[in-house]
């Protein structure tokens, strides 16, 4: 949020709605009588975490384990208003950048960066520190990054060019309009030149309000505040500092007995939130799509799901609602590959999902016409099709894939759970050694750009399942390029039409889950279609 | 028994090389190493860039090389790098050994303290009630899985004292905690305290029937010095075994103990590093739990010998 | 030839079995303690044989509608919070303890059995391996050990049953062993070599079944170790996979979590583990006393 008084440059619609904002909100100031400055500038906020991140190196990891804690550290270029609660191409702030400029052919994009900051030992920042981030992300870096899972975010970028110390321009090949949306994210830190990609894996060095003071695997990650923050009377707390509790027990009764100030973001389970109000009545919770949506991977490439025919009666299934009301206590609500409404910028409406193949209300119809399906492929009551589930050994992962055993019963197949090891999960999925698997995949950003080019285009590391659709890939393409939100969702919707037709990767709902917090935490803005992209914390402060 | 002595280290040291090879065989049986958990946590699945980082870690040397070089550098002195947080392996177990050490201590302690005298009241006061409550709590104990106890513990805690016991900060003062570690080591030490209670009541038992005690009495001696003077101290020496007994038994209940009470020691760390296929830290750690063992077996027998000349020439 | 007294322990064994079994009220009234395990055993085993009958759902059966439902009505111990009757998942848990308990303990009695016998019996560089092989095995704690085995095999059933058996095998080669040390002098032996028997069906037709009544102690108590074992691998996350009702699994994370809104997806599991533990190891105890005082424990 602007403070009165400061005015932060953008380019000119930015500016002039900026130049609103503050006004107004120095004219609420003066009317309100209460100064702005009531936040102390003080105190260590203690959260807690549920395992270890891998690394400390964002840009190595795709985990919200390692986004979440790290964040603090470091700037963007652009970021996700911190203030706002959705997340949206009109909510991007200004960061490391002071302004940008589109060419006219929309694909050039420049950036004019901010003077004066320091990095956490002492160097400055300049354009160049953009290009070596840029540099591995691209894969073109010397000495590159151990793991890059989103390369495939830049497929689009043809060059990064420094002009001068203190701009940046991005080559496109073709108009991107979200790819500012991808630079916004908590996945897109700006990392230094003069420090190794090794040494980011455990001690991290940014410009961000917050410095990397110490973490020790399974026990805590400190962080502390940069005195020399660009931003003016920021961070206000003095530090953070986070406990890591694998054991989900005891850390929910740490948390209702006052060892901590909030959870972790998302980790109340939904049947959880009516035992930790009740425990802790003077805690917050609030409720909120996670962005991890739980989707089947079928395996379009073996038997038995290379028929589609089988396919479609596996789709037709699907009973949403059972696994809602079990899981998320009918709180969950359909959904397509995108986020859904009203938190998501790119759901479809109601009567639209309820369109898909397999998402009709009538549960017992849809299972009629699939066991009609299946008696004509052959299966019936005495001949079941037998065939395993596969899915990783954690709650979260089997708990769906129960239900979903139970459902396929109704079809005549005969499904076994095949419960793994993360490590087998992964070499199965790799091979290609699986019929069903059920998968969780997280949305870093609420948008197209993010969850078809990373999950459905054909080349994409993380498209586990293959699937691959020229026309489908040509959609992808076409709805990147449209500036028009209205055209751009129309395309949108066509591409979740077609994913569900080809069974591609059904999904079954967007979890929910609830952070919960104590009212002396304040300045906590929570974003309501991401966990990815709020943890920059310079805006929260401890009222005690 | 200077022969007894060398045979028995030999013995010693043939031992540990053959846990050496059976762990490092284990944990290469075991499917996915460190190079398929940090492509899974970063969701990539390429094949040929996973081959890249198993070169550069060194996982795609043969196994015996991979086995000499981990000797040679344990030899050295270099007990390697864990492969997560690329640090040298003694960095990431050397601070945790302290919290556990004292976890263990102050279970054993606790297992002592209420093993050994419930135990000799037990022998002394064979088959009557008292024995037989005693008898029937110890094995109540002995049946009571440990983390459950220690849930149970926590929830009473929360419920009815407003606080919960679980390790987050390493108090200030020893003092301070050593009181906070004596709640997961009661805990931990029920199950043990059940078996030493066991072992002591029938190492009594042995021993008061000796002829040797017959003889005191008979000579007059009152029942109270025979009890406690002749026959706890010969019984003695068999307590020293339980206590070496109760060393393996006891690591189990520490693993644990330490996940349900968060206490950053050395056996949850071992858990967390064998999902990690870390294999630095987990053979490392495997050796050095594996070392203490058979060491204080090593010393037991020591004991024991010294103790009992007959022992001696039984080898 | 049939002397009362020939033949060691096992005829002294069998003489009293014999006695006791005619007078089932005599051993109840010279181990009461006993007598309780063996009905605690008989009712777990009971159960789990029953289990289709006496229960009402089927223990993997979800129900939204049911989530933490309180124990009492159609859920006489609650359910869980995917809607399972814990009534059913206890019962049919039964089976999975036991069928884990029996397995691991019968493997690892059948491995160690071996082992020992031929360990003692032959000796020369054979015993010398062995004896090794065994001290490295018991050099590692048993959760340790059954841990990489597991983490080594993966999570099945089957695997779980092996990794829990490795580790007990030790134990029982050693006590076999030495009870075979002493048997191999005992004069029936010679007796039997005079006669022109060869050394194999001596170990396997004389030696063995003298060492079974010690071998019947020892595994009691193994049953209830490998019975814990199992339920702290599952803890773990190490366990048995879903959807087996394991009583172990049942007390993992996901159960743990709930654990203040709905106890007793947390009291009654461990309830069944400690009183089958409970249960064997009074039985273990009374049959120890039966067949060697001299083993007491």
């Amino acid at each position: 949020m602007p403070l009165p008084g400061v005015l932060l440059k953008g380019e000119e619609r930015m500016q002039s709605r900026l130049s609103t904002v503050s006004a107004a909100t120095l004219l609420a100031v003066l009317v309100a009588g209460t100064p702005a400055a009531a936040q102390k500038q003080s105190g260590t906020l203690k959260y807690y975490h549920r395992d270890n991140p891998p690394t400390t190196s964002i840009h190595e990891e795709a985990t919200v384990s390692t986004v979440n804690p790290f964040m603090a550290v470091f700037n963007n270029l652009v970021l996700f208003d911190q203030g706002k609660p959705v997340n949206s191409l009109e909510t991007i702030v200004p960061d490391l950048a002071e302004s940008w400029t589109w060419s006219a052919d929309r694909k050039r994009l420049t950036f004019k960066l901010r003077q004066g900051i320091k990095w956490h030992d002492g160097k400055s920042f300049t354009s160049k520190d953009v290009g070596c981030t840029f540099d591995l992300l691209l894969g073109k870096a010397k000495e590159g990054l151990r793991l890059n899972p989103r390369q495939v975010w830049y497929h689009n970028v043809m060059n990064v060019r420094l002009d001068g110390d203190f701009e940046v321009t991005f080559e496109l090949k073709e108009p991107q309009p979200s790819f500012l949306a991808l630079l916004a994210s908590g996945y897109t830190p700006i990392y230094p030149c003069h420090v190794s990609p090794r040494e980011m894996r455990s001690r991290p060095i940014g410009t961000g309000p917050f410095k990397f003071v110490e973490f020790r695997r399974n026990e805590v990650i400190r962080l502390a505040r940069n005195e020399n923050y660009w931003k003016q009377g920021r961070p206000y707390l003095d530090a953070i500092e986070v406990r890591i509790i694998p054991s989900r027990s005891t850390r929910i009764l740490a948390f209702v007995s006052g060892e901590f100030d909030m959870t972790y973001d998302t980790d109340v389970p939904i049947p959880l939130i009516k035992d930790v109000e009740s425990q802790a009545p003077k805690a917050i919770c609030q409720l909120r799509p996670t962005g991890v949506y739980v989707n089947l991977l079928v395996n379009q490439e073996a038997a038995p799901f290379n028929d589609a025919r089988l396919r479609h009666a596996a789709a037709l299934a699907i009973d949403r609602k059972s696994f809602d009301d079990i899981l998320g206590q009918g709180k969950l609500g359909l959904s397509g590959a995108m986020q859904p409404l009203p938190e998501g910028a790119w759901g479809m409406p109601e009567e639209m999902l309820r369109s898909l193949p397999g998402y009709g209300a009538d549960v017992e119809k849809n299972a009629a016409d699939a066991r009609a399906i299946m008696q004509g492929l052959g299966y019936g009551p005495d001949k079941l099709l037998k065939l395993k589930v596969s899915t990783r050994d954690i709650a979260i992962y089997r708990d769906p894939a129960v239900i979903l055993i139970d459902q396929l019963k109704k079809i005549y197949i005969d499904a076994e759970l095949d419960v793994v090891d993360t490590t087998i999960w992964h070499r199965k999925v790799t091979r290609g050694d699986y019929a069903i698997g059920l998968n969780l995949t997280g949305l870093a950003v609420d948008d197209p750009d993010v969850n078809f080019v990373e999950n459905y285009t054909c080349s994409s590391e993380r498209n586990y399942n293959k699937y691959c659709s020229p026309e489908v890939e040509r959609l992808i393409a076409l709805q990147s390029r449209e500036e028009d939100h209205e055209k751009r969702k129309a395309i949108v919707w066509q591409i979740e039409r077609k994913l569900a037709e080809d069974v591609a990767r059904p999904v079954i709902h967007f979890q929910r889950a609830a952070t919960c917090w104590y009212p002396w935490v304040k300045g906590l803005v929570l974003h309501q279609n991401s966990i990815y992209n709020g943890a920059r914390f310079e805006d929260v402060w401890l009222d005690r | 028994m200077a022969t007894y002595l060398i045979r028995r280290l030999l013995l010693m040291v043939l031992t540990l090389f053959g846990i050496s090879v059976l762990i490092f065989v284990l944990l290469r049986i075991v499917p996915g190493n460190i190079a398929d958990i940090l492509f899974d946590a970063a969701g990539m699945v390429s094949a040929a860039e996973k081959h890249k980082l198993e070169a550069e870690l060194g996982l795609d040397k043969p196994i015996v090389v991979q086995y000499v070089d981990w000797i040679g550098g344990l030899a050295r002195g270099d007990f390697g790098y864990t492969y997560v947080s690329e640090r040298p392996a003694l960095e990431e177990i050397l601070p945790r050994i302290p919290v556990t050490a004292k976890l263990a201590a102050l279970a054993v302690m606790f297992s002592v303290l209420l093993g050994v005298p419930l135990g000799v009241v037990s022998a002394v006061r064979q088959n009557t009630a008292l024995d037989y409550v005693l008898r029937v709590a110890s094995l109540s104990g002995l049946s009571l899985p440990s983390f459950w106890l220690g849930l149970l513990i926590l929830m009473a805690f929360v419920q009815y004292a407003g606080w919960i016991p679980i390790y987050t900060e390493k108090p200030a003062r020893l003092w301070d905690e050593l009181a906070l570690l004596s709640i997961p080591a009661a805990a931990a030490g029920l199950r043990s305290s059940a078996l030493v209670m066991r072992l002591t009541r029938s190492s009594m038992l042995e021993v008061l029937r000796q002829d040797y005690v017959r003889t005191a009495r008979a000579k007059g001696a009152s029942p109270a010095a025979v009890n406690y003077d002749h026959a706890l101290r010969n019984a003695m020496l068999p307590i020293i075994t339980i206590i070496g007994i109760e060393a393996a038994f006891l690591v189990g209940g520490l693993i644990v103990t330490e996940t349900v009470f968060n206490i950053p020691g050395v056996a949850r760390f071992l858990v967390e590093a064998i999902r990690w296929r870390d294999y630095p830290v987990v053979q490392n750690l495997v050796m050095f739990i594996a070392i203490i063992v058979v060491s204080v077996n090593f010393l037991v027998d020591m004991a024991y010998a010294v103790l009992d000349p007959r022992i001696r020439y039984e080898e | 030839m049939a002397v009362a007294h020939e033949g060691g322990a096992f005829d002294l064994a069998r003489n009293r079995a014999a006695g006791l079994s005619s007078s089932l009220a005599h051993f109840l009234r010279r181990y009461p303690l006993g007598a309780a395990g063996a009905a605690i055993v008989l009712a777990i085993v009971l159960m789990a044989l029953l289990a289709d009958w006496i229960t009402i759902f089927d223990p993997t059966a979800t129900d939204a509608h049911a989530s933490l439902a309180r124990p009492g009505g159609a859920h006489p111990l609650g359910a869980d919070f995917m809607g399972r009757d814990m009534w059913s998942r206890i019962a049919f848990g039964a089976r999975i303890s036991l069928a884990v308990g029996v397995g691991a303990t019968s493997l690892g009695c059948i491995i160690g059995v071996s082992i020992g016998l031929l360990s003692g019996y032959f000796g020369g560089w054979l015993d010398l391996v062995a004896q090794r092989f065994m001290d490295m095995l018991q050099a590692l704690p048993l959760l340790v050990l059954a841990l990489v085995m597991s983490a080594a095999l993966g999570p099945s059933l089957e695997n779980v049953i092996l990794a829990i058996s490795i580790p007990l095998v030790p134990t029982v080669a050693r006590v076999i062993r030495s009870n075979t040390l002493m048997l191999r002098e005992m004069p029936f032996v010679e007796a039997a070599r005079a006669v022109g028997m060869n050394e194999i069906s001596i170990a396997l037709r004389h030696v063995l079944p003298n060492t079974l009544a010690p071998l019947i102690v020892l595994a009691t108590a193994q049953l209830g170790s490998a019975i814990l074992v199992e339920a702290a691998l599952s803890f773990l996350g190490l366990g048995i996979p879903e959807p087996y009702p394991s009583w172990g699994r049942m007390l993992s994370e996901s159960a743990a979590e709930y654990v203040r809104t709905a106890p007793w997806l947390v009291i009654y599991p461990g309830l069944a583990i400690s009183l089958a533990v409970f249960g064997t190891n009074l039985l273990g105890d009374a049959l120890r006393d039966i067949f060697d005082p001299r083993l007491r424990l």
